[in-house]
């Protein structure tokens, strides 16, 4: 069934409430409101404004987290967004100095993303034996190589006239323009997953992809998409961090793919394909970035910060399942 | 349908806790305390640009929140920088708030910089993992009334009010360009053992080094055939040493500006028992073995400046731009504690710096005694 | 005749192949760079990436029940860190203390991830990678901002120095290595663990059915995998003389690669300790070379990464071409 979610607390839940709290999207709502109160009690400056403020950074992450969500719900990965957005931010950054106008930079860095999407895709169609997880080690390697290259010995470039990015990281009250797309990506990306035929589509090839493709899915054109469409978000993701930095250098968007798979696994997403919602993805994100920014302001330790996180998606991933296990055998003990 | 109804329901109870989870809180941290960092603290929150009046309700020097963000953690180097910048605010009366980030780049500081606008801290002195990235993040903290500075390795000239640097840049190009003269025999072939490609101060030493070679007919016959990045990897500086020995076999000096490169450098030449020999900038702890005039040592002497003074004087300079004792212009002049008086000049890139000292020489005769320092 | 047979036996075995890829691939930079070829040389290459062949055999075996694990570098540098401070500290003095501390901290932290895989049914890439912060994340507070230095590490450092083991011509850190690899192709080869491990990754389900406690081997094997990877952080603190908390971060890659490379599925099932053997190698000549025939530094990553795409990628056209000719045969 598509949309359906990949993991419950109970295992047969009866009344429509109870399902909607006991869902892990339901749950991780709750954890939501948990952890803003928690921020608010460790933290006296985690104000709403503040929150907003320092929110760019990690919104950059999310541009990544939609299409990788479709990835993984296909049973598929890419770890090589990170680089992708290194390329792309890189290749914009050269174009603004070479005096092309604004709107041309912005076309230039989507399309450095979207081609780097699109090979992946298309060695991911041609080359079905391997798994993606090594196409994209590879082109991992070999797009922030090219950037490397590209970049020279500085290793960084630096926009000689950061106008155009000083006005997409503009705001509207409080609220920067990012967020508003970031909105609309989300509800863009949710819709075609639940309400569309692709949608459907991910979650049979997810399921069984050799069944999928019998049922008369085009398979290998879903994936090619799919990837496309990660490099495209990658080039956005890329111009908004440039709004951020002004420019960039070999170690921009470095870690990005595991923040973004980290964002997609907490929220319900199964690795293994065809389980999980996206909006249980959405709502992780920003437990993620509420839960760093909050202990950011208590200035913790960011090593400490990144054992919690890496606890808790551990955590994610295992209760539900024991406590499923445990489900399963009180049933079976009735049973007898 | 279902489904419809429990999205709608979950984003609108999602908005509605960002907004009541995050928007509450207005007042309530003005209360405890009353000191004038909690009331600092509230500025940036009801309005984004109070900046104006910051200085007139300054807190009596020395009193303010000052914060250092460096490089990366697990660094010794970093961490003694940070010692230093603790006495020194420990003795203004101040409070420190020393952030290292998650990992060396420009990003991960990019999030510090932010989480210390929200905090409302006085002060920020920054190490920089990219001139030129932080000046977003930089100039939103200006904007916010925090004064700013770098230390160590500088952000460019919008970004900072002045850069507190270790030791002038053509100083150590000097040092280091006396020291290859002196260790090779005034002749010879050398090479550069550096760390990253984009690393600016390693660039800027480099840079320093090669034109103070053109420059001065004396060095006519040192040749430099190569700067080899080891990319502050162990592993890697170990294997493009090894590189520099096989195909270079009149090499004569290793030159290595960077304190990972210089150890894993003279690792390699001490186990091969070769017969090139090293110098550079290192922590004395890091290479006391490595240090000494015999052949079965590979480094014969090699520089570096205090961290802890470096600290301490970033501390003592962020203090000064705070009480508007100082604006950063060249010409000011202010005192920083135990360690005297300094004055800001104009430094290479058109910004202002003010010179902690020459670089220290370490060599046999002090090793022993500065490796259990730092 | 014979000579197609000949072709056919070298196409058709993976770790053939990729013999005649190194051999071409050792000639074209001797001749760029005679000194390459020298006994010295070969030497550092197979000292320096130690570390990567050792825990190339883990990931050997992790790869073939059908796993993964990105966590292994943090578990190295958790381990390596830890051994170094407490000589720094002087809490240990022997050396040999150091590799058994440190290969029993990995054993544990590969065994608790191998818990939470088997039992906990996590999938490995979620489970490993959380382990990847935690670890990575120990290492840092073990260090409180130091480094185990040359000086501090005392007479630990001179291991990776002495030919004790390798009586008098091989170095002790490569003997390390070539015992592990004799273990494993014993191991893997002609022992029942070694069986169930390819059974458990061909179809667990069949394995689970005849008799093989898929769980228990899979905890087991995720083990061995912690294990090599401390006793590849004592290795690694003692080669390189110093212990930091970043030490070998992201290598995981180069090790997946080095198994990749080698022939070995990701898919469970496929692949062999030479392959292994191999891949590493494949991988620690790359990047020995590449600074000799002087490619410029910064190009090294994309020559490194189109190398490992254009193998894959020659692995699989070579397996296409195999299956064809199979069937041909059928038909006939």
């Amino acid at each position: 069934m598509a949309g359906k979610s990949g993991r419950t607390i109970s295992a047969t839940p009866e009344k429509a409430l109870r399902k909607a709290v006991l869902s892990w999207e339901g749950m991780l709502l709750v954890l939501f409101v948990v952890v803003n109160i928690f921020c608010k009690c460790i933290s006296p400056v985690y104000t709403f404004t503040n929150v907003l403020r320092e929110m760019p950074k990690y919104l950059t992450e999310i541009f990544l987290l939609f299409p990788m969500a479709y990835i993984l719900l296909m049973g598929e990965i890419d770890i090589s967004v990170g680089s992708i957005v290194c390329l792309a931010a890189t290749i914009s950054c050269i174009a603004g100095n070479a005096g092309v106008p604004f709107i041309g930079v912005l076309a230039i860095g989507l399309l450095t993303g979207t081609v780097c999407g699109m090979i992946n895709g298309l060695l991911t169609v041609k080359f079905r034996e391997l798994p993606t997880m090594i196409i994209t080690l590879g082109t991992q390697i070999v797009f922030r190589g090219i950037a490397e290259i590209v970049l020279g010995d500085g290793g960084s470039i630096s926009l000689s006239n950061a106008d155009g990015f000083r006005a997409i990281a503009g705001k509207i009250g409080p609220f920067p323009y990012m967020f508003f797309i970031v909105l609309l990506c989300a509800v863009i990306f949710t819709v075609i997953a639940e309400k569309r035929v692709f949608g459907r589509g991910l979650y049979a090839i997810g399921s069984n992809s050799r069944t999928a493709f019998y049922s008369g899915i085009r398979v290998n054109r879903m994936l090619f998409t799919a990837y496309t469409v990660m490099g495209l978000m990658a080039g956005v993701s890329a111009l908004f961090l440039t709004s951020a930095t002004y420019g960039a250098n070999t170690t921009t968007g470095k870690g990005f793919e595991m923040d973004a798979i980290a964002m997609a696994v907490f929220g319900g997403i199964s690795t293994a394909g065809g389980k999980g919602k996206l909006i249980g993805g959405i709502i992780s994100a920003f437990i993620i970035v509420c839960l760093r920014v909050g202990l950011g302001q208590i200035n913790m330790n960011p090593q400490v910060i990144l054992i919690i996180l890496g606890a808790l998606l551990i955590c994610a991933v295992l209760l539900p399942n024991i406590v499923q296990s445990i489900n399963m055998r009180k049933a079976s003990k009735a049973k007898a | 349908m279902k489904k419809k109804v429990l999205s709608v329901i979950l984003s609108a109870a999602m908005a509605a806790t960002l907004l009541a989870g995050c928007g509450g809180g207005g007042q309530e941290a003005a209360a405890p305390a009353a000191d004038a960092s909690a009331a600092q603290e509230e500025a940036p929150a009801e309005d984004a640009a109070p900046a104006a009046d910051d200085a007139a309700e300054a807190p009596a020097a020395g009193a303010g929140t000052y914060a250092l963000v460096t490089k990366s953690a697990g660094n010794p180097f970093n961490e003694k920088v940070a010692e230093g910048f603790q006495s020194a605010v420990d003795e203004m009366g101040g409070t420190a708030v020393i952030q290292h980030p998650e990992s060396a780049t420009a990003d991960a500081q990019i999030t510090v910089i932010q989480s210390l606008i929200s905090q409302g801290v006085d002060s920020i002195c920054i190490a920089a993992n990219d001139e030129n990235a932080l000046q977003a993040a930089l100039e939103e903290a200006a904007a916010a009334g925090i004064k700013v500075c770098s230390v160590d390795s500088t952000v460019n000239v919008a970004s900072r009010s002045v850069h507190v640097n270790q030791a002038g840049v053509t100083e150590i190009g000097q040092c280091l360009m006396d020291a290859v003269y002196d260790i090779a025999g005034g002749e010879g072939q050398w090479a550069i053992v550096s760390a990253t490609s984009q690393a600016a101060n390693q660039n800027a030493w480099i840079d320093a080094m090669k034109s103070i070679m053109e420059s001065d007919s004396k060095y006519a016959n040192l040749e430099l055939v190569e700067v080899a990045y080891g990319d502050d990897e162990p592993q890697k500086s170990t294997d493009v040493t090894q590189a520099l020995l096989t195909n270079y076999p009149d090499l004569k000096v290793i030159c290595a500006p960077t304190t990972v490169g210089i150890a894993a450098a003279a690792k390699v030449l001490q186990d091969q028992g070769s017969s090139v020999k090293l110098t550079g900038l290192g922590l004395p702890s890091e290479m006391a073995e490595y240090i000494g005039d015999d052949d079965a040592h590979s480094c014969p002497y090699m520089f570096l400046w205090n961290p802890v003074d470096l600290g301490y004087l970033g501390a003592y300079t962020s203090a000064a731009l705070v009480s508007g004792e100082i604006t950063g212009a060249a010409g000011d002049k202010y005192a920083a504690g135990t360690m005297g008086d300094y004055e800001i000049v104009t430094a290479g890139d058109s910004g202002t710096e003010v010179i902690l000292g020459a670089p220290f020489k370490f060599d046999p005769s002090n090793i022993e005694e500065w490796k259990s320092v730092y | 005749m014979e000579k197609k047979s000949l072709w056919k036996k070298i196409t058709g075995s993976r770790e053939a192949s990729l013999v005649i890829v190194l051999v071409v691939l050792c000639i074209v930079v001797t001749i760029k760079s005679p000194a390459f070829m020298s006994v010295q040389n070969i030497m550092e290459i197979l000292k320096n990436n130690a570390v990567i062949m050792i825990m190339s055999l883990g990931m050997l075996c992790v790869l073939l029940i059908g796993g993964i694990d990105i966590s292994i570098t943090s578990t190295l540098a958790f381990a390596g860190m830890t051994i170094g401070m407490m000589y720094k500290y002087s809490v240990i003095g022997s050396t040999f203390l150091g590799f058994v501390i440190a290969t029993a901290m990995g054993a544990v932290c590969g065994f608790i991830i191998g818990l939470i895989i088997a039992y906990g049914k996590v999938m490995p890439i979620i489970a490993t990678m959380g382990f990847m912060y935690i670890y990575r994340g120990l290492a840092y507070l073990v260090a409180q901002d130091q480094w185990a230095g040359a000086d501090a590490l005392g007479s630990f450092k001179d291991f990776a120095l002495n030919n004790t083991l390798g009586f008098g011509v091989l170095n002790n850190v490569i003997v390390v290595a070539v015992v592990c690899y004799i273990i494993f192709f014993v191991i893997l080869k002609w022992t029942k663990f070694g069986r169930s491990i390819y059974a458990v990754g061909s179809n667990a389900e069949a394995a689970e059915i005849s008799g093989i406690n898929v769980a228990a081997i899979k905890t087991a094997v995720y083990t061995i995998m912690g294990t090599l990877a401390g006793l590849s952080g004592a290795l690694a603190t003692s080669v390189y003389a110093s212990a930091q908390p970043n030490m070998q971060t992201s290598k995981e890659m180069d090790v997946i690669a080095a198994c990749v490379i080698g022939g070995v599925s990701m898919n469970g099932g496929r692949g062999s300790v030479a392959g292994a053997l191999l891949g590493a190698l494949v991988l620690s000549v790359i990047a020995k070379a590449l600074p000799l025939v002087g490619i410029n530094a910064i190009a090294q990553n994309t020559v490194k990464g189109v190398i490992i795409v254009v193998v894959i990628v020659l692995n699989v056209l070579t397996q296409r071409m195999m299956d064809k000719a199979n069937l041909e045969k059928r038909e006939m």
